[in-house]
């Protein structure tokens, strides 16, 4: 029961690393803020480039295809797509390397 | 000129190949470095393969080295008022 072999979860059955169902009110704090600097990066790329009459076709992609941090739903900003679970949704903090990368689009009609 | 001053904010340990060779193309080896690149498509578009991990300003100026440290310095928590000559007081 005590020591170092009891009987735990862990201990029994390897890594069990758990990841709560949902976000903490400061993990979605700082999620926005991840987001909105990201959008702030693309904003100074733009106008730097605008200036020099410039303009990159990634750019151009993610202004035609990315919402912004202001213009996403809450849905799509703390939950993505998942085929697996009942209601076609799982926390956005489910996905590996999650604080830096871009999930921002999902399938539509999910 | 203008340039591009960027901060890489965010360890690109564990991303993409890809993503770790633009970086180290840039410059930016450690988290919280500094590098400046002119304003150009060509960096700017590294820049949006790496846009989770850095932060980006323009300027017109560069800094060197020893000002991006004497910038980072914290305050010596004292102010000198008077100096005494002579020495011992």
């Amino acid at each position: 029961m005590f020591g170092p072999f009891r009987a735990s979860n862990p201990l029994f059955g390897g890594l069990v690393w758990k990841i709560p169902w949902r976000l903490s009110p400061p993990q979605k704090y700082r999620h926005r803020k991840r987001l909105q600097r990201v959008d702030e990066v693309i904003d100074t790329l733009e106008s730097a480039l605008k200036k020099q009459g410039e303009s990159i076709a990634a750019i151009e992609r993610w202004r035609h295809e990315m919402p912004t941090e202001a213009e996403m739903e809450a849905r799509d900003k703390y939950t993505m797509f998942d085929r697996k679970s009942k209601t076609y949704r799982k926390g956005v903090h489910k996905t590996p390397k999650w604080t830096r990368i871009s999930q921002r689009l999902n399938p539509p009609g999910f | 000129m203008q340039y591009f001053k960027i901060t890489l904010i965010r360890s690109g340990i564990g991303m993409t190949g890809r993503q770790n060779k633009v970086l180290q193309s840039l410059g930016l080896r450690k988290r919280m470095s500094i590098v400046y690149h002119p304003v150009s498509p060509e960096v700017a578009g590294k820049i949006m393969k790496v846009k989770e991990l850095v932060t980006v300003a323009e300027t017109d100026k560069l800094e060197t080295k020893k000002e991006i440290q004497e910038s980072r310095r914290p305050p010596k928590g004292f102010v000198v008022e008077k100096k005494v000559l002579g020495g011992s007081v």
